[in-house]
């Protein structure tokens, strides 16, 4: 037996040409819809069209800085809709989408509630580079991390916990401060309309910050313990 | 929607106690019987062919311990291995059944845990039937949120057995919040703590407008109050065998007499500082101790702690500090021990919230879930989540993970694979549950294998194979060949479980080994059933009488009489006798019509095929 990669929530290929916003019709009451499967005045469960990102699935807008109260308002609403509570007495074919629809809500939320899995998933669906294809840091970086990661690794085998704590706290505070960079890196990206040949450098100043979060997220998890 | 008749019952399937209870315009009641109570033991006595259940099974325990069986629900979904802590409690025979399953040998046959819940299950279902006077064949059952995979399967099974169409498998802990109502809030983040008798769990949710989301979820399906029962009996039996001799040896009466008495001073010391325990030995010989409630608790103390660290691990994992947490409820007979509370309120800096009896609470959730699934409570939604990380078998006996814990239910994940070797028109997935790198730390919930992909050269197939989880928390696997858009064929070897058939024979079988019939039901049943079988075989006397000899008609006739005449009686027994024979009387006729069938379809092809 062997397998081919395919991360579970991740599209394989993120579709080019699926621009933000759906603009298609509800198969009952043929209105505009803004969630691709959960229709906002009839309620009706429509079919997923392949490809359907997560943005169009929750139907909010392709951007990196969600409200974060406005994203859960929205899951909670279509869930309350396309739950299979909702659908036992139904008929066979509707518990399957209703089953199939939520599963697709309950991932869409899972990615895009998490700012780092939002930013990495987005990076894809824009044509960035993926991790595995592109591994570099921003300059200087992994030198100033050779430095902490043997400071935490002493402290680990010293089980020295105070001074582990100590890292924990700084490194978090790191990680949001990188965090909020990652955020301006999209505006500017969302800022450059016309020129490609930016937008893909963008994309690839994008890339390597990421790599440099989920560095130091793993830090971050050596500083709990386990 | 809401018919009288699709009562959906609410049941807690308890290590110790079970409970029905219903939902209505009012909210959830629950069943008790005369005397305004609403516990089953969930004890189970089996002798000669005689079942008792309950309060009844309970009362003779210390007469016939080896044919008394409890904490069944220990054994659900469990293999030999995984329950040796308890073998040496447990006074019944327990042997390896199938698929690293176990069998309990009792009065002479071997049954499963399943069985054996059903036969709770069975008779929770039955006064709630004497109380609403209705038939009920639909029910939610709670789970403790950390049971696994062949946990829950073995609940649903056990339903089914007990002839229940299971419309859902609740988690306790989420059960509970459903009933405290705390719908009304506009928005809070609540932590329910669950010490049950043979289970912890502990679950941080997070409730909005009525919908109630799991944030996480963890626990202990080897921790409950049967572990402090233990603590009080180990220290009763070494004090006996100093004091009397270490050679002295307990019987199984006795055994069962000192869980009895560990049970009641466990309960006692809630309220007082200390109780007093008096063991006659026979010959003159008196045990007398009073135990203090210090003592006891320095002996919990241990297993308390855990349930903290369980505690500290959902908080964690729920993304939330301790001081977010608005609200602890508590859940199991076992939280209104002190030391369990003045722990819960240290850790969570804030005073326990019992309004609800602790014991109740789970049987009133799950008949709040039932309104939800009838469609009569619609402004209420469970978001619950899987206790457990789902993966793979990789190369080299790593575990590849396709779907975390914690992950909100229903969810799916897929991946594809692929041939290594030319022509290969199988392939063969092992599945595991737990968080562990190595398949060997996780356990096993079993092997799926893939047939009917067409042959092709190796590596070329491309097999998608779909694990969906459903809300019950329970997994479906189904696979599709990409290139030839073909469905795969999926069997399932479960570990630690029942396969399909294994579920359909005992259904059929219940009958014959009377599981089902402490109540009514098996003679109602079997008389809906003659029905069927009369209207098929006067149907296909009218279509193929005339292959019969004459012989055969004469037997046929007379077996439909005597089953004419059984169904009329009150003798379940006699009348599944007469179902078999007359079944048997009209086989030649059933095989006459198959041939018939046969043949049409061959004509049929010929035809098309010229
Ligand atoms: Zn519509």
């Amino acid at each position: 037996m062997s397998n081919e990669h395919s991360h579970a929530g991740n599209p394989a290929s993120p579709p080019e040409d699926s621009a933000a916003g759906v603009m298609t019709k509800c198969v009952a009451c043929s209105r505009e819809l803004r969630s691709a499967v959960v229709c906002d005045y009839c309620h009706t469960l429509n079919p997923i069209g392949a490809p359907t990102d997560y943005f169009a699935l929750l139907g909010v807008p392709r951007l990196f800085n969600l409200d974060a109260d406005e994203l859960r308002r929205r899951y909670l609403e279509l869930s309350r809709h396309a739950h299979p509570d909702f659908f036992t007495g139904g008929s066979e074919e509707s518990q399957v989408l209703a089953m199939t629809i939520s599963s697709s809500l309950n991932d869409a939320y899972r990615t895009l509630s998490d700012p780092f899995e939002r930013a990495e998933y987005l990076e894809e669906l824009l044509g960035g580079p993926s991790s595995a294809v592109d591994k570099t840091t921003p300059q200087g970086f992994l030198d100033e991390m050779m430095v902490l990661q043997e400071e935490l690794t002493e402290a680990r085998l010293a089980g020295d916990h105070l001074a582990l704590e100590r890292h924990g706290e700084t490194l978090r505070a790191r990680l949001a401060q990188m965090m909020a960079r990652v955020a301006e890196l999209f505006a500017d990206f969302e800022s450059q309309l016309g020129c490609e040949g930016i937008r893909l450098e963008c994309l690839g100043r994008i890339r390597r910050q990421l790599n440099a979060v989920s560095y130091i997220r793993r830090l971050v998890s050596m500083t709990a313990g386990t | 929607m809401a018919d009288e008749n699709d009562i959906i019952l609410g049941i807690d399937l308890g290590t110790t106690n079970s409970l029905g209870a219903y939902f209505t315009a009012g909210g959830p009641k629950l069943i008790r019987d005369e005397t305004g109570n609403g516990m089953v033991p969930s004890v189970i006595a089996l002798a000669e062919g005689k079942v008792s259940v309950g309060s009844e099974a309970k009362r003779q325990a210390v007469l016939n311990p080896l044919t008394t069986v409890y904490s069944v629900k220990r054994l659900m979904g469990r293999g030999l291995a995984d329950v040796q802590q308890e073998l040496r409690f447990l006074p019944y025979h327990i042997v390896e059944g199938n698929h690293e399953t176990v069998r309990v040998e009792v009065d002479g046959r071997l049954l499963t845990p399943q069985e054996l819940s059903a036969i709770i299950l069975n008779e929770v279902r039955g006064r709630a039937e004497q109380a609403l006077g209705r038939k009920i064949t639909q029910a939610v059952i709670t789970v403790p949120a950390y049971f696994d995979d062949a946990q829950r399967q073995a609940t649903r099974d056990a339903g089914r057995l007990a002839g229940l169409d299971v419309k859902r498998i609740v988690n306790e802990p989420t059960a509970a919040a459903l009933a405290y109502g705390l719908d009304r809030k506009e928005s809070a983040t609540i932590a329910v703590y669950d010490l049950g008798g043979g289970t912890f769990d502990v679950s941080i949710l997070r409730v909005d407008k009525g919908v109630f989301q799991v944030l996480s979820t963890h626990g202990d399906t080897h921790l409950g109050g049967d572990d402090l029962d233990r603590e009080l009996i180990d220290l009763i039996t070494t004090e006996i065998q100093s004091q009397f001799g270490s050679h002295l040896s307990f019987g199984p009466s006795t055994r069962q007499a000192l869980r009895d008495f560990a049970e009641m001073t466990k309960i006692r010391l809630s309220a007082e500082l200390s109780a007093t325990v008096e063991v006659d030995l026979g010959e003159g010989r008196v045990y007398r101790r009073t135990i203090t409630r210090e003592e006891f608790e320095r002996r919990a103390k241990p297993w308390i702690d855990r349930t903290i660290d369980a505690c500290r691990q959902a908080v964690t994992a729920a993304g939330v500090s301790v001081e977010e947490i608005e609200q602890v409820v508590m859940v199991g007979g076992c939280t209104r021990i002190p030391l369990v509370r003045r722990a819960v309120e240290e850790f969570f800096q804030r005073e326990p919230y019992t309004a609800i009896n602790p014991d109740e609470v789970v049987a009133l959730g799950a008949a709040v879930q039932a309104g939800i699934l009838a469609g009569v409570q619609r402004q209420m939604l469970l978001l619950d989540v899987i206790p457990l990380s789902l993966g793979i078998e990789t190369l080299g006996g790593a575990v590849g993970k396709l779907i975390m814990r914690n992950s909100t239910v229903p969810c799916r994940a897929s991946e594809v694979f692929t041939t290594s070797i030319d022509g290969q028109t199988s392939v063969d997935i092992h599945v595991l549950q737990g968080e562990r790198e190595l398949v060997i730390d996780c356990r096993s919930l079993g092997r799926f294998r893939l047939t009917g992909v067409p042959p092709m050269p190796a590596g070329l197939p491309r097999i998608r194979v779909t694990f969906q989880v459903d809300a019950n928390g329970i997994l479906h696997v189904s696979a599709v060949e990409e290139r030839s858009g073909r469905a795969a064929a999926v069997q399932i070897t479960p570990s630690h479980g029942l396969t399909g058939e294994e579920v359909d024979r005992m259904v059929k079988e219940s009958w014959k080994y009377a599981i089902t019939d402490m109540t009514a039901h098996r003679l109602i049943d079997l008389r809906n059933e003659t029905q069927r079988i009369l209207a098929a075989i006067e149907k296909s006397l009218a279509r193929a009488g005339s292959v019969l000899l004459p012989a055969q008609k004469q037997a046929l006739d007379a077996a439909v009489a005597a089953l004419r005449a059984a169904a009329a009686g009150e003798d379940a027994d006699a009348l599944w006798n007469a179902m078999s024979a007359a079944n048997d009387a009209a086989m030649p006729l059933t095989q006459a019509q198959m041939d018939a069938v046969l043949e049409q379809t061959a004509r049929g092809r010929k035809v098309d095929e010229f």
